[in-house]
């Protein structure tokens, strides 16, 4: 209705006025003529197109798959072996009694640079919903020790609030794991391996930091630890001073939570000197367990993980295996089509 | 009719007005306001109507959930924000469009006008006028309220007005104030004036007004319409009137009649609408599945997760459960597809106003989108319904041709026009050359060509039977004529140097080949659709008694006398003109003898004076003395066609458009004018349904329906032409059913003589029973219920008045411009915006499933996989502009290819593209999409030996790499998708994926300086880091799409559609100029429906089907009015002064109104 008056309206102007006002410039824009590439889908183009993203597909699979093979990587899975252990985990009223099981293997080939030993969990849910908000960055990042929001159900404990709050950090994995090289027969060393630096160097200097105080345990004064702890946040490492608190790396690898149900965590890197600046020579190792972190109670597994990297990563063929296939299919597209078009030009 | 009802409604409250005394009339202020939103009322009433629409109620509501603490898991916010951002843009688009109607009415309102206050001439603003005013309004100026005229300069208190604004009516009207109030002129007597008006109270009707005036203590003085002057009328001719107001602002007869036009959606939207609904199902269904799973988890797990002890503990009840999960898969419903979709017809309404191919040069006029809801609607019409007059003609006749004595004339001037009329996409203005321009009838004539006689009667015919009057301005003479044919023929003769000159009540004076002959006119012999003829008895000036006459061929040759010549070779012409579209008359003779004529006269002056059946009596009388003709020839008048519309019609008609011309003429002119553009060809048979009773319509329709048989339903190569009166039979609602599958069997429809109304009726017959989009088209009054009722109206604009081109949805000044606007605006528009809407579904479902996807890994508890803030900007950042750069910039083909091959407008008109079908296509290679690049990603992640250091990943950082994925597939999606790629597109595609990847890396820098997303930290740097993220990067997408690719080149190797063959031959002649005939051959032969004619082999009983020719027979006079054309014509004497012409015409106007 309005436009239908509005239009009247400005005929009535336009008779009164002589220039006419709305005079749109004849552009491209608005003549909507701008130059456009036409895209066709011709079918030598797209043939020519698949040939090349299969061939560029079926080399990186190729590289990728190679490079994966280069990697060695050693698991030992411990839920069985250390089934007495298991089973006392299972009650937690025995929290504080010490279990702790031994396991020796073998390393058929030397595993040549870096070596990382990872703790693999098996069916441990960390991207629960409710698990995931379970924490305080607030706390974390050093602002206000006292921050417990979101940390329910593990935010305070008898009204005092527990620091590192949360679900996450209540959970912690607190497995110690020590590897031995059986170096002769007789004499085991027990293999040099750093637990720094095995934490996203943001996440350490940027995401999480102590609460600023001269000395760490009165920057955690007025808080308790979390209940399944046995040890306070600034006693978690008694050798080095500085990796407590919450810029505690295996700590900070444990907050970040994993997206699947089965994951590794990093948990030592090998420290690279004596017998061991190659890597892992071959021969046979043990490994000994101090078991704490109950997972039978949720049928879960855990394991070690020992393994090399290359650029690429971890030693899984999926990505190398999904390029090949793809570049596999891509020229198996082409063929068939080529066939398809080659009949049907025939046919024309 | 809706629109016809409430112009009947009216509020019958009387009023009453003091005169001078302004405090005892409160009325309304004359300040109107067309605009929707004041200051105040902008926020309540732009949030009522943005909540009234579903979608936006839909999105409020999850708002709301989420502020229940611990319900979403999206945040409380994430939502709200971007809806906010939502309705910030479109309220934008609101200010701006409400801003301009408020200057406009500013305009208005400001406008000055001369007042009497305080007993002087105040000028004030038109706001500021109140009922009982008197106002003084000067020539050219508009009216500012409706008033009664008190006085006025001119001598019999009369005044002009111009009423186009109004009725859009050319001529001026005459206004006669009361003689008892002409006196009152200065500002004392007006002050002094006392009394009161009681009139009606409001209401719609222009041509209605009863009143009284109360002067003083004298008795009551009646005002009628004569008296009134109406607000956007325009005072001509007139130095200075002096009125009352009586009616101010909203309560004119103007503002009453504007009526607010039905609320028309397209078919687009409908479909839109059910396919969110099927995303909702589609949500519901979602959260369902989750809520199950997340049962039996709970059931399978729930007791032993040690490490989260609230897990059993909480109630975690089904329905809370269902509202967790509809809130984390909301998005699925693309919060951004209302506004993109508001962005983008406004844009592609803007580009129909600015095409320069739709300007009418000569008026200035471009097209006018004045919807722009219904963009993609025009490339879906299946049925055109089209005014005749005014429409497809310019309404102005033109003697193109005749034939004298068996000597054609005018032919030549066929290579003229056909050079000038080319493919009508720039109408050349009208130039003398349409005209009658043969010089060999001149030579003939100078040059005493044996038939030199013949000519000189037939000139002499034509100048003087006739009934039209001379109007001398300067030396110009200008022909006033009721029936332009006349006018056309008259101009003709004068062009040809036989001048008409004078007309006085009982002679008529012409100027032949330099001298003056007065002839006498004895008697008119008045034409009538009946008699198809008339003829004028005249005394020439030798004192011989003539009787000339014109008419209709049949007519005529049946009172030839035995004598007459020519008779073959005439009808043979005639036959010529006909199929030419041209409208013949024949033109004949008789020598009366002097006894004859006086018996005759006896007899005619009986007949006149008869009080029963006098028309009758009349005509039996004039039957008695119109014979014994003498064959002087034919005349042949164009009703010239506006530019282009014969290959319009041919366009359209190619395009698999169904034409029906609905017209208030005659038949023969319908037919006629079907002829001349192409609608009609003369191997066509005709159904003519011409009866008037209900049995005998019934009959007839049944009839040929049988005759039809089995091409019942399909479309034939047919006619169908009914009047209104036997239409009125048809519509009812017995038959309708029947009537309707006849003239669905045609390939034209002709509606003769049919009211405004039945137009209406016609085109909602149509709509309801055929399911098809119908666009009306017309450029009067008449035309707007038709405009109205249709899917799609459109008004031609610049002609008469503005009704047509208020009431439509789209305006253009030219019939021929239907071409561009439906073929190329329309085809565009609809492959835009379905593309549009089907690729932002796309788009969120890819993103929102890996949701669900996800919850199988997490035990369905609802954790999201994305950063919160990311998931609601992905709608409103990260993929908000390629949805736009495809409404707007994508082009299937070529303008050219467009216009060549109007067989591309049936993909669009079948709405094969936009359908549920395609819909849930859509939706399955979104899911395969979101498969894909869930399962592969997580896969590539899932050994966490991703990171160099051996440094192990976070679920977000899992969300980060497919989130990208997303982004970066979705828009190359939408780069498959673009079949037109120009800059915009490229920055649109590349620049959303840019936009990601810079968003994402400042995003991560937030934390902790910025107290947004702590799990963002810095997780840029180390997604940018992984060798994994860059091989994924380029393979993920890839196996996405290379699907999509695969499938479209099996489709094109396959089953070509027509489009891409026209597409591969415009990529083609870019490369290499010749164009591939034997393509378009091929294609040809592919089209949907065969449109090229076959012989009609129906067999028809009924005799009211025309096989033949035609006659191009037609003309055009007023007829049934109470003055006869001869009481009109005696009452003039143009040989007197000018100011006497005047009154003259606007007795005319009078007459005719």
């Amino acid at each position: 209705m309005e436009l239908a008056y509005r239009t009247k309206r400005t005929a009535m102007q336009k008779t009164s006025q002589s220039s006419p006002s709305r005079r749109p410039d004849n552009t491209a824009y608005k003549q909507q003529q701008l130059p456009a590439c036409r895209v066709q889908l011709t079918a030598s183009r797209v043939l020519l197109c698949f040939f090349a993203t299969g061939l560029s597909c079926l080399a990186m699979g190729i590289v990728l798959l190679l490079s994966a093979k280069g990697i060695q990587e050693v698991e030992i899975n411990y839920t069985e072996t250390c089934a007495d252990c298991a089973a006392l985990r299972e009650n937690a009223d025995n929290f504080d009694k010490e279990c702790s099981c031994s396991i020796p293997f073998n390393i058929p080939q030397a595993m040549q640079g870096d070596v990382y030993m990872f703790y693999k969990l098996y069916g441990f849910y960390q991207n629960l919903y409710q698990y995931v908000l379970s924490r305080s960055n607030i706390q974390l990042v050093g602002t206000d020790v006292k921050h417990t929001d979101g940390c329910d159900p593990f935010a305070t404990l008898n009204g005092t609030p527990i620091a590192p709050c949360g679900a996450i950090a209540n959970s912690m994995f607190n497995d110690t794991i020590i590897l031995s090289y059986n170096f002769n027969s007789s004499e085991d060393i027990k293999v040099p391996m750093l637990n720094q630096g095995i934490a996203w160097w943001t996440d350490k200097y940027v995401k999480f930091q102590n609460p600023s105080f001269n000395d760490l345990p009165s920057a955690f004064e007025g808080t308790v630890k979390p209940p399944s702890w046995s040890q306070p946040a600034y006693e978690l490492d008694a050798d080095t001073p500085e990796n407590n608190g919450f810029t505690n790396d295996a700590f900070i690898v444990w907050m970040r939570t994993a997206a699947f149900p089965t994951f590794k965590k990093l948990y030592r890197r090998l420290h690279r000197t004596q017998h061991f600046t190659e890597g892992l020579p071959a021969g046979s190792y043990s490994l000994h367990i101090t078991y704490n972190f109950p997972v039978t109670k949720f049928h879960g597994e855990k394991s070690v993980v020992l393994s090399t990297l290359t650029w690429s990563g971890g030693s899984s063929l999926f990505l190398g295996l999904a390029y090949t296939v793809t570049g596999a299919v891509t020229w198996l597209a082409f063929f068939s089509m080529m066939a398809v078009y080659v009949t049907m030009e025939k046919r024309i | 009719m809706d629109w016809q009802a409430l112009q009947v409604s009216d509020g019958p409250k009387l009023r009453t007005i003091y005169l001078n005394q302004p405090d005892m009339n409160a009325f309304c202020k004359n300040g109107i306001s067309t605009a929707k939103y004041s200051m105040w009322s902008f926020l309540p009433r732009y949030l009522y109507l943005q909540f009234s629409k579903t979608a936006n109620a839909f999105f409020l509501f999850i708002s709301i959930l989420q502020q229940i603490p611990g319900i979403s898991p999206t945040g409380k916010y994430t939502t709200l924000c971007p809806l906010l951002i939502i309705l910030a843009i479109s309220a934008i688009k609101e200010i701006i469009e409400d801003y301009n109607r408020h200057l406009a009415d500013r305009l208005i309102n400001t406008k000055s006008t001369v007042v009497l206050r305080q007993e002087t001439w105040q000028s004030i603003m038109w706001e500021e006028v109140k009922v009982g005013d008197i106002v003084k309004s000067t020539d050219e100026q508009l009216m500012p309220a409706d008033m009664v005229l008190i006085s006025s300069s001119e001598p019999h208190v009369t005044c002009y007005i111009a009423t186009s604004n109004l009725d859009g009516e050319t001529n001026l009207k005459i206004r006669q104030a009361l003689l008892e109030t002409a006196k009152m002129q200065t500002e004392k007597e007006l002050s002094e004036l006392s009394g009161k008006i009681e009139c009606e109270g409001p209401n719609c009707h222009f041509n209605s007004f009863i009143g009284t005036l109360h002067l003083n203590d004298e008795s009551m003085i009646p005002i009628g319409p004569d008296q009134i002057l109406l607000r956007g009328t325009q005072l001509k001719n007139t130095q200075w009137i002096i009125g009352i107001v009586i009616y101010t602002g909203s309560e004119t007869k103007i503002m009453q009649n504007l009526v607010t036009s039905p609320l028309k959606r397209s078919e687009v939207d409908k479909v839109t609408n059910v396919q969110i609904l099927l995303l909702f199902l589609m949500l519901l269904v979602m959260s369902l599945v989750s809520c199950l799973g997340a049962l039996v988890w709970n059931d399978k797990y729930g007791e032993n997760i040690w490490y989260l002890k609230n897990k059993d503990s909480k109630p975690s009840s089904f329905g809370y459960d269902l509202l967790v999960f509809i809130i984390l898969y909301h998005n699925l419903i693309p919060i951004s597809l209302l506004v993109t979709l508001e962005i983008v017809k406004y844009i592609q309404a803007l580009f129909i106003n600015w095409d320069e191919d739709m300007h009418y040069k000569e008026k200035d006029l471009y097209a006018m989108a004045r919807t722009s809801t219904l963009n993609e609607e025009l490339g879906q019409v299946k049925y055109l319904f089209s005014d005749k007059t005014g429409t497809l003609t310019c309404n102005i006749m033109t003697f193109k041709k005749c034939s004298i004595a068996g000597v054609i004339y005018g032919n030549q001037s066929d290579t003229n026009d056909d050079s000038t009329e080319n493919l009508g996409q720039f109408p050349s203005p009208v130039t003398p050359s349409f005209e009658f321009n043969d010089p060999t009838l001149l030579m003939n004539l100078e040059n005493n060509h044996p038939t030199k006689e013949y000519i000189v009667e037939f000139l002499t015919l034509l100048s003087v039977c006739h009934t039209v009057v001379p109007e001398r301005h300067g030396k110009d003479i200008i022909y006033q004529a009721s029936s332009p044919d006349e006018a056309a023929l008259v101009k003709g003769a004068k062009k040809l140097g036989f001048v008409f000159k004078t007309r006085m009540p009982y002679s008529v004076t012409i100027e032949a080949m330099g001298e003056e002959f007065t002839f006498e006119i004895l008697n008119v012999l008045e034409f009538s659709s009946n008699r198809k003829r008339m003829s004028v008895i005249v005394r020439t000036p030798m004192g011989k008694l003539k009787l000339y006459c014109k008419g209709a061929d049949t007519v005529i040759y049946e009172r030839l006398s035995e004598n007459s010549l020519f008779m073959q070779e005439t009808l043979v012409h005639m036959e010529h003109f006909a199929k030419e579209g041209l409208r013949t008359l024949c033109i004949a003779y008789a020598d009366l003898k002097e006894l004859e004529y006086q018996e005759w006269l006896m007899k005619y002056k009986r007949a006149s004076t008869v009080m029963l059946d006098r028309t009758e009596n009349l005509e039996e009388c004039y039957d008695s003395i119109e014979k014994e003709f003498l064959l002087l020839g034919a005349t042949a008048i164009e009703d010239r066609l506006q530019n282009g519309v014969p290959e319009t019609i041919t366009s359209l008609l190619n395009a698999n458009i169904k034409i029906w011309v609905l017209t208030g003429d005659k038949p023969e002119t319908a037919i006629n004018i079907a002829f001349a553009c192409k609608l009609l060809s003369s191997q066509m048979p005709r159904i003519l349904l011409n009866t008037n009773s209900l049995e005998a319509t019934q009959q007839a329709i049944n009839q040929n329906c049988q005759d039809l048989g089995t091409f019942l339903g399909k479309e034939n190569d047919l006619a169908l032409i009914i009047d209104g009166e036997t239409l009125n039979y048809a519509l009812d609602s017995e038959i309708k059913r029947k009537f309707l599958s006849l003239a669905l069997s045609c390939k034209a429809v002709l509606c003769c003589r049919v009211s405004p109304l039945q137009k209406a009726e016609i085109v909602s017959l149509v709509k309801k029973h055929v399911h098809a989009i119908t666009l009306a088209i017309g450029d009067g009054a008449n035309d707007v219920g038709m405009i109205q009722t249709a899917h799609v109206g459109v008004g031609i604009s610049g002609n008469e008045g503005m009704q047509a081109t208020n009431n439509s949805d789209y305006a253009i000044a030219q019939f021929s411009y239907l071409e561009k606007l439906l073929l190329v605006h329309g085809v565009w528009n609809y492959f835009r915006v379905t593309k549009c809407i089907l690729y932002c579904f796309y788009k969120n479902v890819v993103l929102y499933v890996i949701e669900l996807w996800f919850a199988f890994i997490n035990g369905f508890s609802g954790q999201i996989i994305y950063e919160r803030w990311c998931i609601s900007l992905y709608n409103v950042i990260f993929t908000s502009l390629p949805p736009l750069t495809l409404g707007i910039f994508e082009q299937c083909c070529s303008q050219e290819s467009l216009l060549r091959y109007p067989q591309l407008y049936t993909i669009s008109q079948a709405a094969e593209i936009f359908s549920t079908q395609v819909f849930w296509f859509q939706c399955v290679h979104a899911l395969i999409h979101s498969f894909i690049l869930f399962w592969m990603t997580s896969k590539m992640l899932e050994h966490d030996m991703v990171l160099q250091g051996g440094h192990t990943t976070s679920y977000l950082f899992l969300g980060n790499f497919i989130y990208t994925y997303v982004v970066v597939t979705v828009c190359l999606k939408a780069g498959l998708d673009t079949l037109s790629w120009n800059k915009l597109s490229h920055l649109a595609i590349w620049g959303s994926i840019a936009i990601w990847l810079v968003f994402f890396t400042i995003y991560s820098y937030f934390w902790p300086t910025i107290p947004i997303a702590p799990e963002m930290t810095r997780q840029a740097n180390m997604v940018m880091i992984c060798p994994h993220f860059w091989l994924g990067f380029f393979m993920i997408p890839t196996a996405c799409l290379i699907q999509n690719v695969m499938w479209k080149l099996i489709q094109n190797t396959y089953k070509k559609s027509f489009l891409e063959e026209i597409r591969e031959m415009e990529s083609r002649r870019t490369r290499d100029l010749s164009a591939p005939q034997v393509l378009t051959k091929r294609m040809e032969g592919s089209l949907p429906n065969s449109l090229s004619s076959q012989p009609c082999e129906i067999v028809f009983q009924d005799d009211s089907v025309q096989q033949n020719t035609p006659y191009g027979y037609s003309f055009s006079q007023i007829e049934g009015t109470k003055i006869t054309q001869e009481e009109l014509i005696r009452c003039y004497d143009t040989s007197k002064n000018q100011s006497k012409k005047h009154s003259n015409i606007d007795h005319l106007d009078v007459i005719y109104e």
